[in-house]
């Protein structure tokens, strides 16, 4: 049986430091589990957060360290939603484009894989890139 | 926190890495040079054992594609085993157990290395 969720929302702002992926990566894993998930799913939505959040210090921030990523995790009954903002540099989403896995598979090469793996992962992933921040968005859906 | 600890030891011709921990952005650069080292060694048969491995983001991936041709081209290959559900997982969803031997254990994974008995 599932637990019911109230809808509520709650934030966290971590510098811009890969040390703090396992941080973000247990609390999406937790936050997932509470709001119904079973493991297994949990776990993907952590990966897929990872590679949100790594995406953002590496790509949007070109590894600088002395930024700031914020996230908040709603849980809105139907749906788990992670949002992550940030001050860097953004995408739009006409500009994501996923490799072909089977592709990838018959010419391996180095990276491109995390967008992939977070589509795959989630139901719904969107960007959005404003002049004073900019967000990704990740929805798992709990039915 | 992002903790990862890797023993590598030798089984015959095969040279075993076995990660304890995670594997993403933050340690993934001990990862490669673990494994870097092993083929500096000129040792091209590698089993990455992942019993302890909790997870492996895309870094820890790109970091394997990185070697497998250098590997494959000198007559070596890397090769898992032990792969949680959760590892597993990542590997599946992006096609990589097409382009990677996975064992459910490391007995069948060095045998493997070896050839028929």
């Amino acid at each position: 049986m599932r637990a019911v969720v109230e809808q509520s929302e709650f934030r966290l702002v971590i510098p811009s430091q890969t040390r703090y992926l396992n941080l973000v990566t247990g609390l999406a894993k937790r936050a997932a589990l509470v709001s119904g998930l079973d493991d297994p799913t949990a776990a993907k939505v952590s990966i897929a957060v990872d590679e949100a959040v790594t995406n953002v210090i590496m790509h949007a921030y070109g590894g600088a360290d002395d930024k700031s990523v914020e996230l908040e995790i709603r849980f809105t009954g139907l749906a788990l939603e992670i949002h992550i903002w940030h001050t860097g540099h953004g995408i739009r989403q006409d500009q994501v484009h996923l490799p072909d896995p089977k592709e990838y598979v018959k010419h391996p090469r180095k990276g491109g894989l995390g967008l992939l793996l977070m589509s795959r992962f989630m139901d719904e992933v969107r960007f959005e890139d404003n002049a004073d921040r900019s967000e990704c968005c990740m929805i798992k859906k709990l039915a | 926190m992002g903790d990862l600890s890797i023993l590598v030891r030798e089984e015959g011709p095969v040279s075993v890495v076995e990660p304890k921990g995670f594997i993403n952005a933050h340690t993934v650069r001990q990862f490669e040079c673990a494994l870097e080292e092993v083929v500096q060694k000129e040792r091209y048969a590698i089993l990455l054992n992942c019993r302890h491995l909790s997870y492996i983001s895309s870094a820890g991936l790109g970091a394997i594609m990185g070697l497998i041709e250098t590997v494959r081209d000198r007559g070596g290959d890397i090769q898992l085993c032990n792969l949680q559900e959760n590892v597993y997982a990542i590997f599946d969803t992006l096609g990589f157990t097409q382009l990677y031997k996975v064992h459910p254990e490391e007995p069948e994974a060095l045998q493997s290395f070896l050839g028929p008995s």
